[in-house]
This record gives structure tokens, C-alpha cells and sequence, in this order.
């Protein structure tokens, strides 16, 4: 759940968006007298926001309410450690996802974006902590299989806690995953008062993709891209259903680290197919 | 599936020895695009036909032609196509559902470069291949970084396309990526035939790679560019049949380059005779006789395609050949070779022969009128 400090932090951050583009436009007018005012204002909502984040990670934790899993379990600036991160990014959008979404996601919801060039050795060391201590860890940030070869799938990070068949990609899947992950988002931002700019971006960029999504002229609307991720979802959900559980099956025969990141016998299999 | 060295005959003897000790280049869409850009030129075919590095070949003689996209555009060019393909193209979808007709059911997305860049080609190749010949059509839509391969003059050349192959009742399309803008519905010309050129590329390629009926790939291409000036893309279709039949062409006249080869002497070479450290020794001025042993085509629109423009510009200048005013300036003096010769005409100095008496009248006039002005405008 949302508390009241977090909803405080979200204040101060939207204070800090609006002095931001404040000074800016005192600069352009060539303002001086202005923008040293908006600018010390804006040092003190830093500080404030500063303070806010220092109060939320002394906070004893909150006791585990009827854990809803589509929504991050605390909200929190950058001081998380990466994977923790990519995890709460994650666990909104409940389905795999490439670097650059995750990142985004963090960014509209969380606060805080990383570098997506980061991304791609965590999930190397997130492997060799797994292989090196077995399920030490609550969860690990893991790959996406491909259905065929149960290779990693390029680029998409998903959490080993996840059910197999959601970790698996047949050719349906990256759509299914898409419409799935604009519902979430549409679900997130309904459950915000007044959601940031950079979530409201990012769903217009679902919605941009969905048919029946976004009126003309109009901005994006959460109920409206909801109905119309739902309403295609229905179309493709019992094929890659199929795919996915079938696939799936197929995980369960291989060792644990291979179920979690992978199988690297990719090439040999490719190589039996080229010598057809 | 053999990839690689055919057994080597007289023809890819020669060709070697044209080449030279160096490594032949790899063709990519660009260079093949290139040699349909100007098929009268002997000197392109031939070189390219043997995998010739024209680059170096320009350097060492003087005149290396400035190529190469600028960092900007390559920048924005990976943005715009990262933009469009993100989310396992979702954008490209929503495009195509709206351009095409795609119904909602055909969301199915492939991507064949599991294997990865930089490791085993033929690897990439098969696995399109197999995919794309795939048992179950029903889960054909878009194709991903699929890796499709030409045989030019004797070698493989592999393309690693930024496109998608699109499977859609029943027939395939070529998509293609561009990051150049489609302004009010128009774009620059030059660049939308540079695009059309190298889609015709890969058609031809993914019906080599299809083989059975070369319909089953449509001759238009869709092409996906930003629109207006934000990074909205927009599609557009391509008829590239014309495209396709200069490439045909091209190509099956540097599979028969034995024909041209009997025109020119057995030891001839571009070879630049490296020395221990790499280094070319060949004398520039030898090499250069070598190069124009062998005729080109020059016209102005080499500048944009050819590593070797320059070269063959300063041989056509100092020739005073026609070619170096642009195509149409040398269609409209049919028959005229040298701009000396042209000049002789339209003053009167040289008596025409009697199938040039039309050129040269109008030459004579455009000389009179050119007097008039000159005149007029001179002592005033």
C-alpha cells in the first residue's frame, strides 16, 4: 500500500517538477530576480524530498496486508540496490520485460530510473549467485525462455518466483505480454490521485499501440486502454496459452539453472538444423 | 547446405589475380544496390565481381572519395528503429494492422537473432531458413532480424537486414526501416530510391531464400519512416519490380563475367602489392593504368555510390567527356563523345558528319544564343 509518507514524497516530487520548469521559464523570460527565488525554493523541496526518503527507510516495514502482487510492495527513490529495483518494476508489470521498459516503469512509478547498460550484467550475476548458492536468495532476477530452444530469450528479464509458463515466449507471447503489462500500467496509474507526467507518458505509449486504445485528439484514458488491451487479449490468449504450457512441460525436464536462465545448447541444435 | 569457396576455375583465377593479395570485400545491400545504380560501368562490375577493396584502391592512387554516414545519422537511424521495433514492435504493428489489414489474430513475432551478431553467419541463415519454411504458417506474422544471403559473383554475401519479413495471407513483404522524414507525404526523392533499390536487395534475396515461387514475395516493399518532424512512424508501400529487374540483371552479369574478362589482358590486376608492414608499393601511377585499362561509366550520380568516383571523375574531366555534365546533358548531345568535339560543332570548326547535322544545329544555336548574352551583358 501507498502511505501517507510515500504520498508526502509524491508531493514534494511533483513540487519539484513544476520549480523545475519554473526556472526554466524565468531563465528564458531573462527573469534573474525570479529564477534565483524558484531556484532556492527548489534547493528547499530537494532537501525536503531528502528528508522524506530518510523518514520512509527508518520506518519499521509495514506489516504484509493481503498482498495484492500487481502492485510494488513500497515505494522508494533510487537507494534500492538495482535488482530490488528491476524487482518492483517487475512485479507491476507481471509479465517479462526488456531493460528499457523496466527502467521506464521505475521511472513513472518509483521515481528514480538507472541506466539500461546496468541491466545486462545483473542478470550475469544474479546466474552466478544462484549457481554458486542455490535459492539462497527469496527471489532472483532471471531470463525469459524462448518455447522452441528454451534459450534465453533476448533482452527480457523476468522473476524466478513467476509460475514457468509465464517465463516462457512463444511467438504469440511478446503481444500477450505487451497488452498484459498496458494493463498494469492502466491499473497502477488508476490507483495513483494524480499520476506523474512520465506515467501518463508512458501509457500513451501503450495506448498508441492498442486499437481502440486512445481517442483522437484526446489523451490516453486508463479505462479506455484497459477495455481495449482486454478486448485483444481475448483474441490471442487460448493460442499462446497452448504454447506456453506446452513449452513449460518441456522446462520442467531441465536442472534447475537452466529452467531459471536458460539453456546454452542453443547452438547445437541450430548446428544439427544447418547440417539438415 | 554447402556455404562457402566454389572449386576454382579459370574465371575465379582471373579474378583472383585481379584482386590481388588482398582480402576480397563481403557485399552488403548497399554495394549491391550500388552496382544496380550504374550497370553500363565495366570498371564497377568487374571490380566488384572480384571482391576488389575500391577504397584502398582510390586511396593509393590520390583521390579517396570522402564516404560513410555521419555519426548523427547513424545515431538517429538506430534510435528511430529501435522506436520502432521496442516492445517486440508493437508500434510496427499497430502501423501495419492500419495499412495493410492485418487482422488482430496475426500478432505472432519471431526473432531469429537468438544465435546473436558476431557469432556463426551460416548459423543465422539456416535458422531463418528453418523458421521461415517453418511447418505451421498459422504462426507466421513478423520475422525479426532475419539474415538472408546472395551469391554474388561466386561468394556468399550475407545481409544482415534491419527489417521484417512479413507474412500476411499468404505472401510475404519486405518491411524496411528508414530514419529519413516522410514530410507531408513526400520525401526526398534520392533517398526513397536509395530505399527502394536496397528492398529490392532483399526481395530477391528472401525469393533466393524461398525458392519456390517467386510470387510468394510481394514486389512491394513497405517502407517505415518518421513522419513530419517528430518520430511518429509512418508506412508507405514501394513498388520495387523495377528495382528487382536491374538487380537480376546485374547480377546475372557478374555470374557471366567471363565475357567481360575477354576483353581485357590476362595480367592485368588491382593488386597494390603490400609490403611486410601493409603497406601498398605499387607504383600509383602503374595502378592508375591499370584502373584505366578497364572502361567506366562515369556520370554524376557516382559521387553518391562509388568509392572510385573521384578516379573515374578526374580521368573523365581530362578526357573532356560528356559523361562528367550529368546523364541528361550527354543523352541530349547523342553521339557526341568529348565536350572538345561539342564545342568544335556548335562554333563550326569541325563539319559535322551527316548523322550528327541535328546535334549540331541546335549546338550552333545554343552557341548564338550563348553570344547574344555574352555580348549584351559583357561591354554594358
Amino acid at each position: 500500500m501507498i502511505g501517507s509518507v510515500a504520498e508526502t514524497i509524491e508531493a514534494i516530487e511533483r513540487r519539484i517538477d513544476e520549480l523545475r520548469v519554473a526556472v526554466r521559464e524565468a531563465v528564458r523570460a531573462g527573469d534573474n530576480e525570479l529564477a534565483t527565488a524558484h531556484r532556492a525554493q527548489l534547493r528547499r523541496a530537494e532537501e525536503a524530498w531528502d528528508d522524506a526518503l530518510t523518514t520512509i527507510a527508518a520506518a519499521p516495514p509495514e506489516p504484509p496486508e493481503a498482498v495484492d502482487q500487481s502492485r510494488p510492495a513500497e515505494p522508494s527513490g533510487s537507494l534500492l540496490p538495482l535488482r530490488e529495483q528491476v524487482y518492483e518494476a517487475l512485479s507491476l508489470l507481471q509479465v517479462p520485460a526488456a531493460p528499457k521498459l523496466i527502467a521506464t516503469v521505475h521511472e513513472a512509478f518509483f521515481g528514480s530510473t538507472f541506466p539500461t547498460t546496468r541491466v545486462t550484467s545483473l542478470k550475469r550475476d544474479e546466474e552466478r549467485s544462484f549457481r554458486s548458492a542455490p535459492f539462497a536468495r527469496p527471489y532472483y532476477i532471471c531470463a525469459a525462455l524462448s518455447a522452441d530452444y528454451l534459450a534465453p530469450s533476448r533482452g527480457l528479464l523476468a522473476v524466478s518466483t513467476w509460475p514457468l509458463e509465464r517465463r516462457m515466449i512463444g511467438s504469440l507471447s511478446p503481444r500477450v505480454d505487451f497488452l498484459t503489462a498496458a494493463m498494469r500500467v492502466a491499473e497502477a496509474i488508476e490507483r495513483i490521485p494524480e499520476p506523474p507526467p512520465a506515467a501518463r507518458r508512458l501509457l500513451q505509449r501503450f495506448a498508441a499501440s492498442i486499437p481502440g486504445g486512445s481517442a483522437p485528439g484526446a489523451g490516453a484514458n486508463p479505462a479506455a486502454v484497459k477495455e481495449a488491451a482486454a478486448a485483444e487479449l481475448t483474441v490471442h490468449t487460448d493460442a499462446d496459452d497452448r504454447a506456453r504450457h506446452e513449452a513449460a512441460e518441456r522446462a520442467r525436464q531441465l536442472k534447475q539453472p537452466e529452467q531459471l536462465f536458460g539453456t546454452a545448447s542453443f547452438r547445437d541444435i541450430a548446428r544439427e538444423a544447418a547440417g539438415e | 547446405m554447402t556455404v562457402g569457396q566454389p572449386p576454382p576455375d579459370p574465371v575465379e583465377t582471373r579474378l583472383d589475380r585481379l584482386r590481388g593479395r588482398a582480402i576480397p570485400v563481403n557485399h552488403d545491400a548497399r554495394t549491391i544496390a550500388a552496382l544496380a545504380a550504374n550497370p553500363g560501368c565495366v570498371r564497377r562490375a568487374l571490380m566488384d565481381a572480384a571482391g576488389v577493396r575500391k577504397q584502398d584502391i582510390a586511396a593509393h592512387v590520390g583521390l579517396p572519395a570522402p564516404f560513410g554516414m555521419s555519426v548523427f545519422a547513424r545515431t538517429r537511424g538506430t534510435a528511430f528503429e529501435a522506436l520502432v521495433k521496442e516492445n517486440s514492435a508493437s508500434l510496427l504493428l499497430a502501423l501495419l494492422r492500419e495499412h495493410i489489414g492485418l487482422d488482430v489474430a496475426s500478432a505472432h513475432y519471431h526473432d531469429l537473432n537468438l544465435v546473436g551478431a558476431g557469432e556463426s553467419t551460416p548459423l543465422w541463415h539456416a535458422r531463418t531458413r528453418q523458421q521461415l519454411l517453418g511447418a505451421d504458417p498459422r504462426t507466421h506474422t513478423m520475422f525479426d532480424h532475419p539474415l538472408l544471403r546472395l551469391k554474388v559473383g561466386g561468394r556468399y554475401a550475407y545481409l544482415e537486414p534491419d527489417l521484417l519479413a512479413l507474412h500476411h495471407e499468404g505472401r510475404w513483404y519486405v518491411v524496411e526501416v528508414k530514419s529519413f522524414a516522410i514530410i507531408d507525404g513526400r520525401a526526398d526523392p534520392e533517398k526513397v530510391a536509395a530505399a527502394a533499390i536496397q528492398s529490392a536487395v532483399y526481395v530477391h534475396a528472401l525469393r533466393d531464400l524461398l525458392g519456390v515461387d517467386a510470387n510468394l514475395v510481394h514486389h512491394e516493399t513497405i517502407l517505415v519512416a518518421p513522419e513530419n518532424f517528430a518520430s511518429t512512424p509512418a508506412a508507405a508501400r514501394l513498388d520495387v519490380r523495377k528495382q528487382l529487374g536491374v538487380i537480376g540483371r546485374q547480377l546475372a552479369r557478374i555470374a557471366s563475367i567471363e565475357h567481360l574478362l575477354g576483353n581485357y589482358p590476362d595480367d592485368l590486376t588491382f593488386d597494390l602489392d603490400p609490403g611486410p608492414d601493409g603497406r601498398p608499393r605499387r607504383p600509383p601511377g602503374e595502378l592508375r593504368d591499370a584502373i584505366e585499362t578497364v572502361v567506366a561509366n562515369y556520370a554524376p550520380d557516382c559521387l553518391a555510390t562509388c568509392d572510385l568516383c573521384f578516379v573515374c571523375r578526374d580521368e573523365s574531366r581530362s578526357q573532356g567527356d560528356t559523361g562528367v555534365l550529368g546523364k541528361s546533358v550527354r543523352e541530349d548531345l547523342g553521339g557526341i563523345e568529348s565536350v572538345h568535339q561539342a564545342l568544335g560543332l556548335a562554333r563550326g570548326a569541325l563539319a559535322p558528319a551527316p548523322e550528327r547535322e541535328e546535334v549540331s544545329r541546335k549546338l550552333r544555336h545554343a552557341a548564338a544564343i550563348w553570344d547574344e548574352i555574352t555580348t549584351a551583358a559583357g561591354p554594358a
